[in-house]
């Protein structure tokens, strides 16, 4: 090939309009034969079953069709229509918008606040931030099961707690209207940590000078948060806001291991009915419930984009 | 840069296009599953080749070696057992039919049968293979997808009411309960006598199912109609039965919570539940937690007016894949693992109880007082039906049962929402 190449001419001047410039040539050639692994990988393992999911959820697919995956019925939007109606379907989206709009501010103040002091204190910083840290590393199911004792209605270390201060403590998990809330402050309490080092990256960034200038300026520590370190820490905030909420969107394991979706569905999210339904055979119906998580996914994300995200017109 | 944007675009348009003219190109055909082939009967001679066996746990384990019997009275035959975990063996056996490659026999939890017959998978039994009468009828019941049986029972589990002796005596009960009335009445009892939650029944969620169609079936109800094509849930009989089910939760009698795994036993032994109804497992799970067999027994279920009542059983079928390699040799060694005498046996080695009801006769089992109960409720026990979507519709029931329990909706509006959504779900045939 490069031999070809060499013996050609070089004369880039002679054809302005059509020519194309050998080595530019050749080096896209190289760049898509070095490419090439990867496309073949990704159309085939990647590309290949997402367009294949995407065209399950417009047909009646079910486990029973596996041998004769092409004889199924074409049925359209079907699937995605009786979702929508389906009392079980509203139920677990209003589920999983609870676990978003309760979650995501929570766990973003927890690990704002974390960060914040840990960006101050020097005294066993490194000892509080794997504190902070450690539950993002540890087994999610183990991490579950310890909590859903901690819970217990009798005999769970918080109620026991609370006994001794008079307290009768109600049964956490068992509770139509509690469960959602604990498993929620559970799972912020579990994801704070990675969050935590993103926004100490972030506060890092800050220049001291900043801060300096509007302390001898007289702003009180509340004002220099508000006005200098906020607006500062807007980027990492939105990336934080949006990595949290896909988390929040695709809610499961807590649920999967404490209460099973239980008490009356109050705690089955989204991810959890399409686990249902793949487990049930519906194969095209779990695609189609699937799809509209990712577009719940892609509208949070662009909503978040443009409220947090830079304004370009100031 | 704008005009590769376009070309993807265009790329995917296309993409979409060609995807779904390729499936509005391939519909399902009409008269889908022209029925199961005619079951070739399997010839008189010895077995030969190698036979491919998958089985799980336990089963999984013991069945090389116990087939050594098998493979010396049929020199020319192997045997090659494969262990498959149960966590995964639903998904590698579907994976299996779908590509065709499957072993030629494999042990098939009795609530998949209906998806894998219905699926294209498993062999019909052939004419004559074995007696259907010499098994208990829930078992054999497990095994028939749309009229056609699809396998042998290997084994049987069935629900039985478990109880503490000393507890009941203090109530005032030298016996077991044999109907509804007594049973509430030995609840009642028992509650008055100290005991916190006399019967431990499930509020729901996963698996209540199994606790509740019992009832149901011992008041005269059916799930589906008699050939098992359409669902028949919402009956008179059915809502009674939850009533009666429910009736149990407003009392008192049972906690309205999902029990921890382990609680139960453990309550059980400590006198905070009086009783629960479970299968044969929990024999050692109680001993385990402590009580001998002077302090607990196993009884039938109450019946509605006369004892026992109408069990649930489960349990493993053995069936042989239509792709199967050694068809011949399949049935064979199915039909000897499927032997009284074979099933005995098997009984001694891991304790599965035997679905030959002959078998119950000899060995180990013959003089064990308490397995015998099983036994005995063996004779009224009813497989959920064997169809494709019962997994689905029985999760249906279990939220219905905890929304009728913890009294959200009215009994008779829960056993309505289960037909209603059962009759959309389909039995899937």
């Amino acid at each position: 090939m490069s031999v070809t190449t060499a013996s050609r001419p070089t004369t880039p001047v002679a054809t302005t309009s059509r020519h194309v410039d050998p080595t530019r040539r050749q080096q896209a050639v190289a760049a898509w034969v070095l490419a090439l692994p990867f496309l073949v990988l990704f159309l085939v393992f990647t590309a290949g079953p997402v367009l294949a999911s995407l065209g399950m959820s417009f047909t009646d697919i079910r486990s029973t069709d596996m041998r004769t995956p092409f004889a199924v019925g074409f049925v359209g939007v079907e699937n995605y229509a009786k979702l929508l109606a389906d009392p079980l379907f509203q139920k677990v989206m209003l589920n999983t918008f609870l676990y978003l709009v309760l979650g995501v501010p929570l766990t973003m103040a927890l690990a704002l606040a974390a960060a914040v002091g840990l960006n101050r204190i020097t005294f066993l910083r490194g000892l509080f931030r794997v504190g902070y840290y450690l539950p993002v590393v540890t087994s999610i199911v183990a991490v579950s099961v310890v909590w859903k004792f901690l819970l217990r209605d009798e005999g769970g270390l918080l109620n026991a707690v609370l006994a001794l201060v008079g307290i009768n403590g109600p049964a956490w998990l068992d509770s139509t209207s509690l469960a959602l809330p604990s498993l929620v402050v559970m799972s912020s309490w579990r994801n704070l940590g990675s969050l935590m080092i993103i926004f100490l990256a972030g506060l890092q960034t800050i220049p001291t000078e900043v801060n300096e200038a509007t302390e001898v300026d007289g702003a009180s520590a509340w004002q220099r948060f508000r006005h200098v370190t906020l607006p500062m820490l807007r980027p990492t905030l939105l990336f934080g806001a949006v990595i949290t909420s896909i988390g929040y969107l695709q809610f499961f394991e807590e649920a999967f291991v404490m209460t099973k979706g239980g008490p009356l569905d109050s705690t089955r999210s989204v991810t959890f009915f399409t686990y249902d339904q793949f487990g049930f055979g519906n194969y095209g119906l779990a695609a189609a419930a699937s799809y509209l998580l990712f577009l719940a996914v892609v509208v949070f994300t662009f909503v978040q984009f443009r409220f947090l995200g830079e304004r370009r017109e100031k | 840069m704008r005009r590769t944007t376009r070309r993807t675009a265009s790329a995917f348009t296309a993409l979409a296009v060609a995807a779904s003219l390729a499936l509005t190109g391939c519909g399902r055909d009409s008269g889908s599953e022209a029925g199961p082939g005619a079951s070739k009967a399997i010839s008189d001679a010895k077995a030969s080749g190698t036979i491919n066996v998958w089985a799980m746990g336990t089963e999984g384990e013991k069945l090389q070696d116990f087939v050594k019997d098998f493979e010396s009275a049929n020199p020319d035959a192997t045997v090659k057992v494969t262990a498959v975990p149960w966590e995964a063996a639903h998904d590698k056996i579907s994976a299996a039919i779908a590509s065709g490659k499957t072993p030629d026999v494999s042990l098939i939890g009795t609530t998949w049968m209906g998806e894998f017959a219905k699926a294209g998978g498993l062999d019909p039994t052939p004419d004559g293979l074995v007696k259907d009468s010499d098994f208990y009828d829930g078992a054999w019941g497990s095994t028939v997808v749309g009229n056609t049986s699809y396998g042998v029972p290997w084994y049987v589990e069935t629900r039985v009411l478990y109880y503490r002796t000393d507890l009941a005596k203090k109530a005032g009960w030298d016996k077991a309960p044999t109907t509804w009335d007594e049973f509430s009445k030995f609840a009642a009892d028992l509650k008055k006598s100290g005991v916190k939650y006399p019967v431990s029944l499930q509020p729901g969620q996963t698996g209540s199912w199994q606790t509740v169609l019992p009832f149901a079936w011992s008041n005269g109800a059916k799930v589906t109609n008699g050939s098992g094509t359409e669902y028949s849930i919402d009956s008179p009989q059915m809502s009674e039965a939850l009533n009666y089910y429910k009736s149990f939760f407003d009392k008192g009698y049972s906690q309205t919570r999902m029990l921890d795994p382990g609680e139960l036993e453990n309550g059980f032994a400590k006198g905070t539940y009086g009783s629960f109804i479970s299968g044969p497992w929990h024999i050692g799970l109680v001993e385990d937690a402590g009580l001998t067999k002077d302090k607990y027994a196993v009884a039938p279920l109450p019946g509605k007016d006369s004892g026992p009542g109408t069990s649930f059983t489960g349990g493993g079928d053995l069936a042989v894949f239509k792709d199967a390699k050694n068809r011949d040799g399949a049935w064979k060694l199915v039909r000897w693992l499927s032997d009284a005498q074979t099933q005995s046996k098997w009984y001694d080695t891991v304790k599965d109880l035997p679905a030959v009801k002959s078998a119950w006769q000899s060995g180990d089992l013959a003089g064990d007082q308490q397995l015998q109960v099983f036994g005995r409720q063996l004779d009224s026990a009813e497989a959920p039906p064997a169809v494709p979507s019962w997994e689905q519709v029985a999760s249906v029931i279990d939220g219905d049962v905890e929304k009728a329990v913890k009294g959200s909706v009215p009994t008779s509006d829960a056993v309505a929402d289960m037909q209603k959504q059962a009759k959309s779900i389909g039995t899937g045939l």
